[in-house]
């Protein structure tokens, strides 16, 4: 389809785009080039002895011991387990974090009274919380989730809220010019032109879910990636560690591009022109 | 005895902050007629747009009454302030969205407006692909379709070019003449004000006062820019330049 278009295009902005797309290629090629240099590396040096692989372990060891998990049927099982606490804390961070932040663009003075509650919840680093979740919602996967919930809730209030004041002042008065009632210019105004914002925050908060889901699992679990990696630390069995690592990696990833991949369906309207 | 549209009677305005307050509008009366088109033209920053937000109602006097009993202002702003995400046809149903008052017929109406005023093939088109005059056409034909009495202008040409500003008054000109509107523009602009109303304000610094009144009557010219070329036209402008005390700049 390119190619159809350049024709029609003067040499000078074939050669242009051309140029554009050797550029793009190249990035592609050098990102997975830069992958595999570092993963041969890897195992280069564990074979050769510069890298200890009992306490670095190596890529082949790394893809043996998922291979041993997925045989004794426990791969799926933790990452099944990680990824239903990350989803669920995620949702109802998302969910409860706009609800919240709708809240408080609907009255200024309770966003007022709370702000400065929002900013020591924000500074206080959440794993302080843990015993208390423990006690609270038990040893098990509902502390993990409230955990994910925790991290990321105050980080969606505030970027969700400070979005809609954003939006709120210059398109407020067209809505009065109108009649438009608070509900009214909340949904038909505030609301959709924030979908970019809220979309950005839950960028944001999907990392966060899932810093809380292995905190979570750190400190309380019987099952799920983060349960393998302290575990793994324990009984020094580095491999374990790594490969539970590298499975987070890959599913960290997905989870984003999911979010992202949403975001641009989403946010169409932005690239009309 | 001649319909009274907007009566403004002894309105005073006060805008209070924090760190003070400022009088915005003194002890004003003025009176606008069915189908009359006034201007109101005065030093940046004296008031005019407080004014256009009483008669719309939002916002209330500190003391005094305004009142346009019976009639439906429409508000035109500067900036046209349409919604990016939502085409040409779901910018000018906002209004009626809003006033619960989406029906049929009135769909069919703004849609009738859109075709008499030539945008009818940009309906599915977004806001970002249209030029500053279509846009506010469009903003224009949005604030039309809530069929108001009375359309409160504010300087809505003011963020064009020069070239785009005399055609769209004149389009606006022509638009509001023949759905029998009632109009008052505010605007810094002598010239647009004098080209395109019956009578014309001009308000005194801030807090605004009518500082003097003309009645316009042009021996030519039915459109504003014909009207620009009136020969009474200067006499007017020279007369309102000098009532509007710009001073040094």
């Amino acid at each position: 389809m390119k190619s159809e278009k350049a024709a029609a295009y003067s040499p000078e902005h074939a050669a242009f785009l051309k140029k554009l797309e050797n550029r793009d290629r190249f990035v592609t090629i050098a990102r997975y080039a830069l992958l595999i240099l570092l993963i041969a590396m890897w195992e280069i040096l564990a074979r050769v002895g510069v890298i200890d692989s009992f306490i670095g372990s190596s890529p082949v060891r790394v893809a043996q011991t998922v291979a041993r998990l997925y045989a004794a049927g426990d791969l799926f099982l933790h990452i099944g387990v990680t990824l239903f606490e990350t989803v669920v804390g995620f949702l109802l961070g998302t969910a409860l974090g706009t609800l919240i932040a709708i809240l408080l663009w609907w009255s200024p003075a309770l966003s007022r009274v709370l702000d400065p509650y929002l900013v020591v919840l924000n500074a206080l680093p959440k794993i302080a919380l843990g015993p208390i979740l423990i006690v609270w919602f038990g040893a098990g996967v509902s502390s993990i989730i409230a955990m994910a919930l925790l991290v990321s809730l105050v980080v969606t209030i505030m970027s969700v809220l400070a979005g809609f004041n954003e939006i709120t002042g210059d398109k407020q008065l067209l809505m009065r010019t109108l009649g438009a009632t608070k509900m009214q210019i909340f949904t038909k105004v505030v609301f959709p032109a924030s979908v970019p914002t809220i979309m950005n925050a839950l960028k944001l908060s999907v990392g966060m879910s899932w810093v809380g889901v292995i905190v979570g699992e750190y400190l309380v679990s019987k099952a799920g990636l983060g349960y393998l990696i302290v575990y793994g630390g324990q009984v020094f069995k580095l491999d374990l560690v790594m490969s539970s690592i590298a499975v987070l990696c890959v599913l960290a990833a997905l989870m984003y591009y999911g979010v992202a991949y949403m975001e641009k369906r989403l946010v169409s309207w932005r690239y009309h022109s | 005895m001649e319909d009274i549209v907007v009566d403004i009677n002894d309105v005073s305005l006060i805008y209070h902050e924090r760190s003070g307050e400022t009088p915005a509008v003194d002890h004003l009366s003025m009176q606008v007629k069915r189908g009359e088109f006034v201007s109101v033209v005065g030093p940046s920053g004296c008031g005019k747009t407080s004014v256009l937000s009483l008669i719309a109602g939002i916002i209330e006097p500190s003391s005094g009454s305004v009142s346009i009993d019976g009639f439906k202002p429409g508000y035109m702003l500067q900036r046209d302030h349409l919604l990016d995400w939502r085409n040409v046809e779901g910018n000018i149903l906002l209004g009626l969205e809003v006033q619960k008052n989406l029906t049929p017929q009135t769909r069919n109406c703004a849609l009738g407006l859109l075709d008499t005023y030539g945008l009818s093939a940009f309906a599915k088109h977004y806001p970002r692909q249209l030029s500053g005059g279509m846009r506010q056409k469009v903003a224009l034909i949005r604030t039309l379709a809530t069929s108001p009495d009375v359309l409160l202008l504010d300087e809505p040409f003011s963020s064009l070019d020069y070239q785009t500003r005399l055609r769209l008054s004149d389009e606006v000109y022509d638009i509001i003449k023949n759905e029998h509107k009632t109009a008052i523009l505010v605007t810094h602009d002598i010239s647009e004000a004098i080209s395109m109303s019956d009578r014309l304000l001009v308000f005194t610094r801030r807090p605004a006062r009518i500082k003097n009144e003309h009645k316009i009557s042009l021996s030519r010219g039915d459109t504003p820019i014909a009207r620009r070329k009136a020969p009474e036209f200067k006499d007017y402008f020279d007369v309102v330049w000098k009532e509007l005390d710009v001073g040094e700049v």
